[in-house]
């Protein structure tokens, strides 16, 4: 007869002496979930991808630029700004995943018994989930930027690539993008908490946001086209609009004028929305 | 200490749990018996929080589990055995579950060596056997030293090392004074670690008592003697009263006289006893007299001979393999 396992008898003891002081606090809880965020594949998987993908994209819109525009004289500083963040649509893509399973992933596993009887009062569990999610979107994202600038740095003579920091509406689409990017994740993660299945959640957010908005705007029907405009990422996406498409949006005299951050507003009305509807129903239901 | 108040749990129109009130007292382990779908892990989620009760409520230590500054210093749960991400590690598991309550690496790897898990404890769960899965249930159960454990299953995939374990480790954390709660549907488990035990049907409880008592209660009380004089003794035995069946030749099987008497009526008469036992019900027993009516779902009669017929009806005749005999 075997006994590999260690006796009951250090059950007590120093276990005695770890009885921590003061119980479940938020900050415990963001602790909790910063480890549960790190330590899963996915996460550097999907924030990888997004970093990738942004400086990638930022890359070859450098290049293209380069071949087509040659001789046709410098970029100004807005289309300098929009070569770097170029890629925010894949971003996009790679930060509703990555909010959705951060979620959904702990109910599809039954992880999410473990949190909520560490965490009985649920809620705290969501909202940290929610910062580190959005922190880490925006963090990625502000980084990607960062990379693309010197990625490109082979094609900024010829283009003139500037970045005018002191320019309001470079600034404004400079850290719109991790701004909007992380707004659209806390999205995707309401959405995660209130439908719970992975599956569900990640194709009605990309449904909505990918597809349901375009076809809105092509339908020949005002109500619908009036409606368009605030549809979450319509709205949230006029934050990296440079000022003279925004002008075009709003002389459209059917449709209602938004501002950059009006827009923003929109979106972010949305997710407080959600959140709130995730958080009374976490309540509520049972896990 | 658990305390429930007529804990009533419905989802849609079945009832899971039927107005049921119990109390689990600190210092011994008290089993939770019943059989599948009765609604014993439908409690013991209500316990702790997961699952709203639809009527009635259940405090540990005094208050509501969620109400606790500090839940999982006051009960410590394995629920379902796969509560885990099963691409994270068992370490890095247990480090998120600790960081809620400021519980450090240290207690971390405390519970590991003593859940036996150091040499998988840096591996994703998701290749965990399902033994070593339950080992990390219970290694989380122990993460916040708790006043109370509650263990659904715990033995469920263990092999007899683990067992033996979960039995060893049961006792010892009662033996210190902390209430432990563990649910099986494994009798014999139950009659070795157990001493108080709540029968669960069809969501009410069908008993809370001793488990002695639980035994002592369903005991028939019926004397087997084996005679070469069989015949004689039973028409002694049925002059006086006593109902006597006989399920084999020279064996007879004894209701309303205790061992003593049947003895002595022997002896009285100058016939040989070459054995006289007092049948006693094992807790196997007792628990599908108890359950009988209550199994949610019941299995087929099999094919063939093994149907009870006349006098194999009886049930120490039916049951006979699983009866503890004390012989006198």
């Amino acid at each position: 007869m075997t006994t590999t396992t260690a006796t009951p008898t250090s059950t007590a003891g120093a276990a005695r002496r770890t009885r921590s002081s003061g119980g479940v606090s938020f900050l415990r809880v963001v602790h909790s979930e910063w480890i549960k965020f790190r330590s899963i594949r996915s996460t550097p998987w999907t924030l990888g991808f997004t970093l990738l993908s942004m400086v990638g994209i930022a890359v070859l819109a450098a290049w293209g630029n380069s071949s087509f525009d040659e001789g046709q004289g410098a970029m100004s500083a807005l289309d300098s700004v929009q070569i770097l963040t170029a890629g925010w649509f894949i971003a996009e893509i790679t930060v509703v995943v990555l909010a959705v399973l951060t979620v959904s992933g702990e109910y599809s596993t039954g992880m999410i018994r473990s949190s909520m009887t560490a965490v009985p009062r649920r809620v705290p569990v969501i909202l940290a989930k929610a910062l580190v999610v959005a922190v880490a979107s925006a963090v990625t994202t502000l980084l990607a930027l960062a990379l693309a600038w010197l990625a490109v740095q082979p094609w900024a003579d010829s283009l003139g690539l500037t970045l005018e920091l002191d320019d309001p509406d470079v600034l404004r689409i400079l850290l719109g993008t991790p701004l909007v990017l992380a707004t659209i994740a806390l999205l995707a993660l309401a959405v995660g908490a209130l439908l719970r299945h992975p599956a569900a959640a990640l194709a009605t957010v990309l449904g909505v946001l990918l597809v349901l908005e375009n076809v809105l705007r092509l339908l020949p029907f005002t109500v619908v086209q009036k409606i368009s405009v605030f549809m979450p990422a319509s709205a949230g996406t006029r934050l990296l609009t440079a000022p003279d498409a925004l002008a075009a949006a709003n002389a459209d005299p059917v449709t209602p004028d938004l501002s950059a951050w009006q827009g923003y507003g929109v979106l972010a009305i949305w997710v407080v929305a959600l959140l709130t509807l995730a958080l009374v129903l976490l309540r509520r239901r049972d896990v | 200490m658990i305390q429930a108040e007529h804990l009533v749990k419905r989802y849609g129109p079945k009832t899971a749990v039927d107005d049921i009130s119990f109390t689990i007292r600190p210092g011994q382990v008290t089993g939770f018996l019943g059989p599948n779908g009765a609604g014993k892990s439908t409690t013991m989620r209500m316990i702790v929080g997961l699952d709203r009760p639809s009527a009635g409520h259940v405090t540990v230590n005094g208050s509501r589990y969620a109400e606790h500054k500090a839940p999982l210093h006051e009960v410590g749960a394995l629920l379902e055995a796969k509560s885990v991400h099963p691409g994270r590690s068992a370490y890095q598991h247990l480090r998120a579950l600790g960081a809620t309550h400021g519980i450090g690496a240290k207690r971390v790897e405390e519970v590991i060596t003593l859940a036996g898990l150091e040499p998988v404890a840096r591996k994703r769960v998701g290749g965990f056997s399902l033994g070593m899965g339950q080992r990390l249930g219970i290694a989380a159960a122990l993460l916040g030293d708790p006043h109370t454990v509650m263990l659904d299953e715990p033995v469920n995939g263990l092999d007899p090392e683990g067992v033996k374990w979960v039995r060893t480790l049961v006792r010892h954390l009662a033996s210190e004074g902390r209430t432990v709660f563990l649910s099986s549907h494994l009798m014999s488990e139950m009659a070795l670690t157990a001493d108080h035990v709540i029968v669960l049907g069809r969501g009410k409880i069908i008993a809370d008592a001793p488990i002695q008592e639980l035994i002592d209660r369903a005991s028939h009380g019926a004397v087997t003697v084996r005679s070469p004089q069989a015949d004689q003794l039973a028409g002694l035995l049925q002059q006086v009263g006593a109902t006597v069946r006989s399920a084999e030749a020279g064996v007879l099987e004894v209701v309303g006289r205790t061992s003593e008497q049947v003895g002595e009526a022997a002896a009285g008469a100058g016939i040989v006893l070459h054995q006289l036992v007092t049948q006693q019900s094992s807790l196997e027993e007792a628990y599908l007299q108890l359950t009988a009516d209550s199994v949610e779902y019941h299995s087929g009669p099999l094919d063939g001979p093994a149907q009870p017929t006349g006098a194999d009806a009886s049930p120490s005749g039916a049951d006979a393999p699983l009866t503890g005999s004390t012989a006198r």
